[in-house]
């Protein structure tokens, strides 16, 4: 399976912030998103969720040869600033949202058994999620998108705000979620996309460039993406 | 010095036209119309600096204006115990004495005193004593012609007049030493802006002192005014000395502008106590369950942890109601023959209940509930925005929305019918049902009205800053006509049938739209 995009783009009046994306991710790949600040990650992604209309250009899943529409059920979305509906417990989110998704659920667990999944405790299992800790509505957020197994998953630099234990666990996460699907994972941290992703992407220009990383060693290869990020800034 | 003046007016005249055009970039049409450089167009900058300017020289005579003619002039209209002159003075003295604390300028947190000594690091005993003396100077100049007009109309003698913007200034400036004085002592920092409660209590006797005593006949003979508005004066000049000398204006402004730094970004604050106003609202009760599935899951969930929100004010609301109605009922057993004329009233004012049945209704408030503590989170995830869910949702929606609505109506309604019997009835008995079922329209109506446009246009970011205008325009446009109507006289019949057609076509309407476009609108807006 594979994720195409082509010829996407998007302005704010003047500001031309996606020029001409095109690309392709394939399935079972961790990409790493790179781009400067403002170069346009979120936009690409809110565009890909569907949240803002697109100026031009479109994307399509393409399985054995047959494109199609990207549906709202393929796409899973994660923010850096986790949101959960506040007057839920943990639990009920978790209900409702299985009730809802039960078509697209395969297999459904019980739900303390996802719980368990992503080391939630079970004191904290029927806490309104309003009194859950930044880390642990980053869990439940993670574990609402990632249940429906969606094909594509984008992760908006999820783990920048998470402490050290919880980022571990959620690095070891996504690598276990990756067969499958195409997951796509945006960050400011180099370390971070090395370290996680397969392939590094960046964002200038308002495009999608693919940075090979040949026979680099890692320093070589950082040294490689920051020249490229700062071309930009040159022309 | 003349360095300092400069760099503090152009600071203070940035800011103020970055407002301007700030400003101008949040009106709806305008904003469609004018770049995102705007900032940078030299046209429209001139524009705002000569508005900035025209501020600058109206601030100085603009306030003193208004305070002569409303509370000094003004006011000395409503007495005629006193003549014209002990009274004008008596009054001035009192004011000018609240005036000293309260406006004080040299203990008044402002932005741009922020930006300059805090942001911009300038020299805080400079800027503070160029600022301080350009302000009492524009006190001096703008109270200059009120209070020679004023005086003179009021039969002052000139001098006193001339002497008169000196003591302003003069008592101003002694409170201010005299709090520079205090801060030596105790460390204490006056904010004329977070006043204690013995602060306000001092204030109100002031003003009784001012308004009240006359009322009674008395008032500070012409001649004590006058030995007090000289002092007034001279213990300015001995004040003006201690500002001068003063030397810690870097420790006190840290301290009196520390306390406006946490609320520098105002909307970023605005926002955040919204959310967490938001947050309260939801019921910690550990009680409330649900055994539905699905949407009717979260509703339920969402109705019964809001309740204190949602279905609170509307108990409320239809209690006071039938409490008017029994009231009503109980005056016509006690005074039968104001009957007549409420049953003459009864038959021609219902389009004043468009009104109160618009200042009842609870929409705004759900739709703001649902927004801040469901939808903006939901409407992050994907399986939430799909055109079926989002349609299921709303009928849910309406229904709940329409059911709290209906329990003051339906008060409401069958009160209003049944006044209408009590008061000696009508000859066409449809008068009472279309009374009762036009009252449910319209709460039906403001229901419905409120969750489509919400549905529509739903205005909020997700920083659950509200970013439509076009919501802001129909919510003004709702209220205008609901205050038009009420002007309306109209017969039961002819107004409640035609009421009651339009809500049905609305709904109509409402539905029909909702079906077409809300998979698409209702989006969280970026």
């Amino acid at each position: 399976m594979n994720f195409v995009i082509e010829h996407l783009s998007k302005h704010f009046e003047k500001k031309e912030v996606l020029k001409d994306v095109s690309f392709t991710f394939e399935s079972g790949k961790i990409y790493g998103l790179l781009g400067r600040n403002g170069a346009g990650k979120t936009t690409l992604f809110n565009c890909l969720n569907r949240d803002i209309r697109t100026d031009g250009g479109g994307f399509w899943l393409e399985e054995n040869g047959n494109r199609r529409e990207v549906r709202a059920e393929d796409i899973g979305y994660v923010l850096s600033a986790p949101v959960v509906p506040e007057f839920l417990t943990g639990r009920e989110f978790l209900k409702f949202f299985m009730d809802i998704n039960e078509k697209d659920i395969q297999d459904p667990g019980a739900l303390d058994e996802y719980f368990e999944y992503m080391s939630i405790d079970p004191e904290d299992r029927d806490k309104l999620l309003k009194d859950y800790s930044h880390g642990m509505k980053n869990k439940m957020q993670m574990l609402v998108n990632i249940i429906a197994q969606p094909n594509i998953l984008l992760l908006d630099e999820p783990l920048t705000s998470l402490d050290v234990v919880v980022a571990e666990e959620m690095k070891q996460l996504l690598r276990s979620l990756k067969q499958g699907r195409i997951t796509i994972f945006s960050t400011h941290i180099m370390d971070l996309a090395l370290d996680l992703c397969d392939e590094i992407v960046l964002l200038s220009h308002g495009e999608l460039e693919h940075v090979d990383k040949e026979n680099l060693d890692s320093r070589e290869f950082k040294e490689k993406i920051i020249a490229a990020l700062k071309e930009e800034e040159n022309e | 010095m003349n360095r300092t003046l400069r760099i503090s007016f152009s600071l203070r005249n940035t800011y103020r036209v970055n407002g301007i055009l700030y400003s101008l970039k949040q009106i709806p049409l305008l904003k469609r119309i004018l770049p995102d450089a705007l900032y940078r167009i030299k046209g429209l900058k001139i524009f705002a600096n000569v508005l900035s300017g025209l501020w600058e020289v109206l601030s100085v005579f603009l306030g003193k204006f208004l305070y002569f003619i409303f509370m000094v002039a003004g006011a000395a209209i409503l007495y005629d115990k006193i003549p014209a002159e002990r009274l004008y003075l008596h009054i001035l003295v009192w004011l000018t004495v609240i005036g000293s604390f309260m406006n004080t300028n040299l203990f008044n947190p402002t932005r741009d005193k922020y930006y300059a000594m805090i942001l911009m690091r300038m020299d805080a005993r400079e800027y503070t004593l160029v600022n301080y003396t350009y302000a009492i100077l524009k006190v001096i100049v703008g109270f200059l012609p009120f209070s020679l007009w004023f005086g003179r109309n009021a039969g002052i003698s000139l001098w006193l007049c001339l002497i008169l913007p000196f003591s302003v200034a003069g008592i101003k400036m002694a409170v201010a030493a005299s709090s520079l004085w205090d801060y030596e002592k105790r460390g204490f920092v006056y904010n004329e802006n977070r006043l204690n409660r013995y602060f306000w209590l001092f204030v109100g006797v002031m003003l009784v002192l001012a308004y009240g005593l006359p009322a009674v006949g008395i008032a500070l003979p012409v001649n004590a005014a006058a030995v007090i508005l000289v002092f007034f004066a001279l213990a300015g000049t001995v004040g003006l000395g201690k500002i001068l000398r003063f030397k810690e204006y870097r420790a006190v402004n840290q301290q009196l502008l520390g306390q406006i730094t946490n609320q520098m970004d105002i909307t970023a604050q605005a926002t955040q106590a919204v959310q967490q106003q938001s947050r309260n609202s939801i019921s910690a009760d550990t009680e409330i369950t649900s055994n539905r599935r699905g949407f009717e899951y979260l509703n339920e969930l969402f109705i019964k942890r809001h309740r204190k929100i949602l279905w609170s004010s509307s108990q409320k609301i239809a209690a006071v109601c039938l409490f008017l109605l029994l009231g009503i009922l109980l005056a016509f057993y006690l005074r039968p023959e104001i009957k007549e004329r409420i049953n003459d009233l009864l038959l021609i004012f219902l389009p004043y209940f468009v009104f109160i049945m618009y200042s009842i209704n609870r929409g705004t408030g759900f739709t703001r509930a649902l927004f801040m503590n469901c939808d903006r989170s939901l409407l992050t995830y994907s399986f939430y925005k799909k055109p079926d869910m989002v349609l299921k949702l709303f009928r849910i929606r309406l229904r709940e929305i329409t059911k709290i609505n209906l329990l003051p109506a339906i008060v409401i309604g069958g009160g209003l019918a049944a006044l209408l019997y009590a008061s000696g009835g009508t000859e066409n008995p449809l008068n009472y049902a279309v009374l009762f079922v036009s009252i449910v329209c319209m709460s039906i109506f403001f229901s419905v009205h409120y969750l489509t446009i919400y549905y529509l246009l739903q205005p909020y970011n997700a920083g659950t800053e509200m970013k439509s205008g076009t919501y802001r325009l129909v919510l003004s446009a709702t209220y205008f006509i609901c205050f038009f109507l009420m002007q309306v006289r109209m017969p039961i019949l002819i107004f409640g049938v035609s009421c009651i057609v339009f809500c049905a076509l609305y709904f109509i309407a409402a539905c029909f739209l909702i079906y077409r476009f809300a998979p698409h609108t209702f989006r969280l807006r970026s």
